[in-house]
């Protein structure tokens, strides 16, 4: 659509027209036709848009610094879906939840509806945009080189247009984020002389150790992390590499490692020193090596064990098994584990990687990760904003009065500003101090790009109108220049994707493209340009890079506990607690949803006599925050921890007064990073309870074998999970008794009888999935999609806490061992969704035929007809029946929410229960396409939206009555079960059982 | 493999490049096969279409003048049909791809096609009211339909609208006994999850 045509329809006759032309996907009534509707047409037709079908954009996620590349599903101008793109080098086609769940960022009922100025009253009132960009422009004029500017936006043409921008005005710029990494990139620069972050190759790796560094969930480039675990970690028949996890906690990541080992917080440098010291000294050191063999020579096992509480034998087996295995990886670095000696941390397992020559192998440099500059640079500006240095202060994409804690005094020393501007979508806790607001369009409604590797230019495209009368910062910053003129006169494209395509005429020119426009449509379509990174230079160390220190950690304070933060799994840095998908999907540690809590070690809480839910007081030097207990065997006895993301005093209703801030309790030091762990609390009993709204049932498996396990002796054999029960020396596990299995027998030789009447004969697939434990890190991107996919309604915090929470897919998580003191706790995790059963317990129970058998194997639900008498969960063994007890369809989407509703699939009201179908529309779909085309179904053609954004590829669907297809293939691997077998259900998901390392491996 | 879109001006949706014609033959070239040889839509004065079956339209559009008299195939308007669980309402430029030319040989026609000009010039959507209506839970791709009984068979649902004036309801779409008894009679699918999910 070209500019000249774009008054052709307003943004909300566009909104109606979608409504009517895509057959009903608003809920309004269930089966009411009586209404009287409108058709209404396009006016103008695009001509990248057929009613009833997807259309596709190619995009770059902007959720998080890693830049992730997306495909946009649209239907009907609206985008409804977000996918990662296959081509994309970072993600290759995943996503994980954070990234799906930017769609309720750009449907989000707390959006800015478009520009606003503090009036006299104090109150914000709308204004245009002309009047705006005026306002703006006329406090720069007078503000010379007194303006200061905060942003988050990723490494690409538009943070270089607004440095250009800002330092045409003689300003200070800061690129701030709250997790910028600032350790890591340090300790590069200390040890190698290299001002980058590496990436980390876990495919390749045959030992992994993390130094509390949760790479799976939270850290960057997770994805291709969990990719790269999941071809190391997951079951071959080659090396199985094992993986060792140090730390005072357990994370996501903690709980897919073969051991874990609690250390002492702040203690990890030592314990990496003297790894490296002892691979040394077995080595023999020559050359560079002697010359650091000299600077380690202090840090002996002893010391470290002395410093992290581990007995030498293990530090030293640590260093045995990490030297023989090769290439290995150590890594560091993350928030969970950012004390004041993180820096240390990271330099001392550069040295440790360095010592066991895994520079080039597993560490690549070169690839120049983006991250932000964070907390350091942000000091010099904070100060000039104390000073009273600046008249004009812009924010954009960052929350500074949220992400910092109050101590650093950021609301006071930015109300010092004489002009305060943001550029954020939401009105969050900055953007409420602000006198002018000039929200944003979302990265789904602008043009951009992002450059976040070398080697990767990724693209961003409107695909849609834009929800809300909001600009794209870069055209914002173009229009100022132009009122302005003077330094700024430079500035003169005449919009910012004139200036984008500028730029990558640049690029072309580079590449020696010579048809531009072929080269840029190629690039929209692929999703940017990805070549292959550039050699990885080489790498030494840096002249004073071998004096590596420790530092005894100091917490502040005088409490008994060291208070540990970290990022929350799915709401970040806080910029996830306005989205409703990301509140409602678990913590996949604790499987806690929409609230705040406190780990306690059980010992500890057994001292101060706590359980579960009972809210504890936690006072540190700088303030006291009161929240549940959790009681977590994952968590070293010495340390309480709450997790970040939550305790928003703005950010939209979601968000505000949820849970607590746990930046409350911690100082603001001066530095290059913020300590996430550095002060001692003391913790006191309120008296208060409040039941955890967790969606987690027994988490002991009861030795019902529903998360089986087999050692890696046994799976290299080829053992089945019960060869391996019994080669362990258990006695048989008796399924079922022979009588059981004669009435069974005869039992299902009827069934088979009753199925050759009406239409269950005949050529029909049977649909089903194989489900990789061993591959399955539990980091429940799944169940994001499966929400995006199928017009899941959030229930909230108090229907969860009734048990009425809707997750089709939900992974339980199962404690194994640590029952005894001694014995450690791991965990196992499974993927629970409607097993569709051939033999299904649900649907002979079901009195009106609600709940049936489908001739392509599936357990069907038809919502028009279930009248809900619950009598199909009551009997469903798996319990992954919902029932939808509320009216959910009309509470779970407020305006404009509602528009990212699939169309494709009903939206459930009240009384009705449901459940897992298959992604039932994507079969009906794929069969439709397959029928056009005048051809059969081919494996592959239904990816259920489970599978589709599963980082580690850990489930597989298909037709298992296909010998051909991956799905019948894996349900012939000896590793294979059925969860409940014994129930004779005869279920149509095959799970692959996990593969155990042994201790010493 | 999914076929990617890309933005080709400024924003992805409500693009101006609509085609005037498509497949490039103008409408009234094409035969549509079972229409019989010669439809002669009639005259209809203005006190006559009160007593037409259907619901009044805010223009007065005329199927039986498009479809029959002229043979205009029904996928030259509903142009999503054959690859589209949505049979796609034309667009306001689909309509005036013709009617910038043609201005109705009568004054009544004359009155309907001014509309038309109106609401073009206006950048104002017609407002159609709906006939045929579905119930949200069940799913009928129109494409399947359309692959498996031919392209013209609209009528066997949507009823013989090359002679209406003024389009009505002849089946009970929106029941399901009419679905049924179709598929009962062609041997095809009565799954409940065909349609329902």
């Amino acid at each position: 659509m070209t500019e000249e045509s774009k008054p052709t329809i307003d943004r909300r006759r566009f909104l109606t027209v979608l409504g009517a032309s895509s057959g009903g996907a608003i809920a309004l009534s269930g089966c009411s036709t009586g209404q009287v509707e409108k058709l209404i047409p396009y006016l103008v037709q695009s001509e990248d848009q057929v009613p009833g079908v997807a259309t596709w954009y190619s995009s770059t996620c902007t959720e998080c610094s890693t830049g992730c590349g997306l495909h946009v599903r649209t239907r009907e101008g609206r985008a409804v879906k977000l996918e990662g793109n296959p081509e994309h080098p970072v993600n290759q086609g995943k996503l994980c939840s954070r990234g799906q769940a930017g769609l309720q960022g750009l449907y989000n009922p707390g959006r800015l509806k478009g520009p606003m100025a503090r009036a006299a009253n104090g109150q914000f009132q709308e204004i245009t945009w002309d009047d705006a960009i005026a306002r703006l422009a006329g406090k720069l004029g007078p503000a010379g080189n007194k303006v200061a500017v905060i942003s988050g936006a990723g490494r690409g043409t538009f943070s270089d247009l607004l440095s250009d921008w800002v330092r045409a005005l003689g300003g200070r710029l800061a690129r701030y984020e709250a997790f910028a990494s600032e350790p890591l990139r340090a300790a590069n620069r200390q040890v190698f002389g290299l001002d980058q972050i590496a990436a980390h190759d876990f495919g390749r790796a045959k030992y992994i150790v993390s130094f509390g560094t949760d790479f799976l969930d939270t850290g960057l480039a997770s994805i291709e992390h969990a990719r790269g675990f999941a071809r190391s970690h997951g079951f071959s028949e080659r090396d199985v590499a094992k993986m060792v996890y140090l730390a005072p906690r357990m994370d996501l990541t903690g709980l897919n490692a073969d051991q874990w080992h609690p250390i002492k917080p702040g203690s990890e440098a030592a314990l990496a020193l003297a790894m490296a010291n002892l691979l040394l000294t077995e080595r023999g050191a020559r050359g560079e090596g002697a010359a650091l063999r000299g600077a380690l020579s202090a840090f002996t096992p002893e010391a470290a064990a002395q410093e992290t509480g581990l007995p030498v034998a293990t530090i030293q087996q640590l260093a045995r098994e990490f030297g023989a295995a090769r290439p290995s990886l150590a890594v560091a670095g993350g928030a969970g584990s950012q004390h004041a000696g993180a820096t240390e941390v990271c330099a001392a397992v550069n040295i440790l990687n360095y010592v066991a020559g895994n520079i080039g192998e597993t560490v690549r440099f070169g690839a120049d990760l983006d991250t932000s500059d964070g907390y350091g640079a942000l000091q010099p500006l904070l100060a000039a904003l104390d000073a009273g240095q600046v008249d004009v202060a812009l924010v954009h994409e960052a929350n500074p009065a949220y992400t910092l804690p109050r101590t650093s005094g950021f609301a006071a020393k930015f109300q010092k500003a004489g002009f305060k501007v943001s550029t954020s979508m939401y009105l969050d806790e900055t953007s409420a101090l602000c006198d002018l607001l000039l929200p944003q369009h979302h990265a789904l409604e602008r043009w951009d790009d992002l450059r976040p590797r070398a080697g990767v230019h990724s693209l961003m495209q409107p695909v849609m109108e834009p929800v809300f009368n909001t600009m794209a910062t870069g055209d914002l910053l173009l229009r100022t220049a132009k009122a302005m003129g003077g330094t700024l006169a430079g500035f003169n494209a005449s919009s910012y994707k004139d200036h984008l395509q500028a730029r990558w005429q640049g690029l072309a020119a580079t590449r020696k493209e010579t048809d531009f426009a072929a080269f840029w449509h190629g690039a929209l379509q692929r999703g940017g340009v990805f070549t292959d990174p550039p050699a990885a230079p080489r790498v030494s160390l840096a002249p004073r890079g071998g004096q590596v220190r420790y530092t005894k950690p100091v917490f502040e304070g005088d409490g008994p506990f060291v208070f540990a933060t970290y990022a929350h799994s799915l709401l970040h840095d806080g910029r996830g607690a306005n989205k409703p998908w990301l509140l409602e999907n678990a913590d996949p540690v604790t499987k806690i949803t929409w609230h705040s809590w406190v780990e306690v070690h059980p010992d500890t809480a057994r001292k101060l006599d706590v359980r579960d839910g009972e809210i504890l007081r936690l006072t540190s030097p700088h303030g006291s925050i009161e929240a549940p207990v959790f009681v977590y065997q994952g968590i070293h006895p010495d340390v309480v921890a709450v997790p970040l993301g939550l305790g928003h005093t703005e950010y939209g209703s979601y968000a505000r007064g949820r849970g607590v801030n746990a930046l409350d309790l911690l100082g603001a030091p001066a530095g290059d990073f913020l300590p996430y762990i550095s002060t001692r609390v003391s913790v006191e009993k309120t008296g208060d309870y409040k039941s955890l709204a967790s969606i987690a049932g027994n988490s002991r498996q009861l030795g019902r074998g529903i998360a089986e396990a087999m050692s890696l002796d046994a799976a290299k054999k080829g053992l089945t999970v019960e060869q391996a029960y019994l080669a362990e020396g258990h006695g048989k596990h008796e399924i079922n008794t022979e009588l059981e299995l004669e009435a069974i027998k005869g039992w299902s030789e009827r069934q088979i009888q009753d199925t050759k009447d009406g239409n269950y004969t005949g050529d029909h697939p049977r649909w089903g999935m194989a489900i990789d434990l061993a591959k399955c890190t539990g980091c429940q991107a799944c169940v994001t999609a499966c929400y995006a996919e199928n017009n899941i309604p959030t229930v909230g915090e108090t229907e969860i806490g009734k048990g009425r929470e809707m997750t089709w897919i939900r992974i339980e998580r199962y404690w194994e061992g640590g029952e005894e003191p001694g014995q450690p706790v791991t965990a196992h995790f499974v993927p629970m969704l409607c097993q569709h059963c051939s033999n299904a317990p649900c649907e002979p129970v079901c009195p009106v035929y609600a709940a049936y058998h489908t001739p392509d194997g599936l357990n069907g639900q038809v919502y028009n007809r279930c009248v809900g008498t619950r009598y199909c969960a009551n009997n469903c063994p798996y319990k992954v029946r919902y029932f939808n007890w509320y009216k959910y369809n009309q509470v779970a989407w407020p305006e404009p929410l509602h528009l990212q509703l699939n169309p494709d699939v009903t939206v459930r009201a009240r009384g009705v229960m449901e459940k897992c179908t298959f992604c039932i529309q994507r079969i009906r779909g794929a069969q439709n396409d397959a029928r056009l085309e005048n051809r059969v179904m081919r494996d592959g053609d239904v990816v259920t939206a489970c599978a589709q954004a599963c980082p580690s590829d850990a489930i597989v669907f298909g037709d298992v009555n296909d010998p051909a297809s991956r799905v019948a293939r894996l349900h012939q691997d000896h590793r294979g079960y059925r969860v409940l077998e014994d129930l004779n259900t005869r279920s149509a998901i095959t799970y692959l059982a996990k593969v155990l390392l042994p201790a010493e491996a | 493999m999914r076929k990617l879109a890309y933005v080709v001006g400024g924003v992805a949706a409500g693009g101006v490049a609509a085609l005037l014609t498509l497949g490039g033959h103008p409408p009234y070239a094409q035969q549509a096969n079972t229409v019989a040889d010669s439809i002669v839509a009639p005259v209809l004065s203005a006190s006559d279409t009160g007593s037409l079956k259907g619901p009044r339209q805010p223009i007065f559009f005329r199927h039986d003048i498009h479809a029959g008299q002229y043979k205009i195939q029904c996928q030259y308007c509903h142009y999503s049909v054959a690859v589209s669980s949505e049979p796609g309402i034309p667009s306001v430029q689909t309509c005036m791809g013709c009617h910038l030319v043609i201005g109705g040989s009568d004054s009544s026609h004359q009155t309907e096609i001014k509309k038309l000009r109106q609401a073009w010039n206006e950048k104002k959507p017609v407002e159609w009211v709906r006939v045929h209506y579905l119930a949200r839970h069940a799913h009928f791709p129109h494409q399947r339909h359309i692959k498996a009984l031919g392209p013209t068979a609209c009528a066997t649902c949507h009823g013989d609208v090359q002679r209406m004036p003024q389009v009505f309801k002849v089946n009970k779409v929106d029941n399901m006994g009419f679905c049924i008894t179709c598929h009962i009679e062609r041997k095809v699918s009565r799954d409940c999850s065909v349609c329902h999910y």
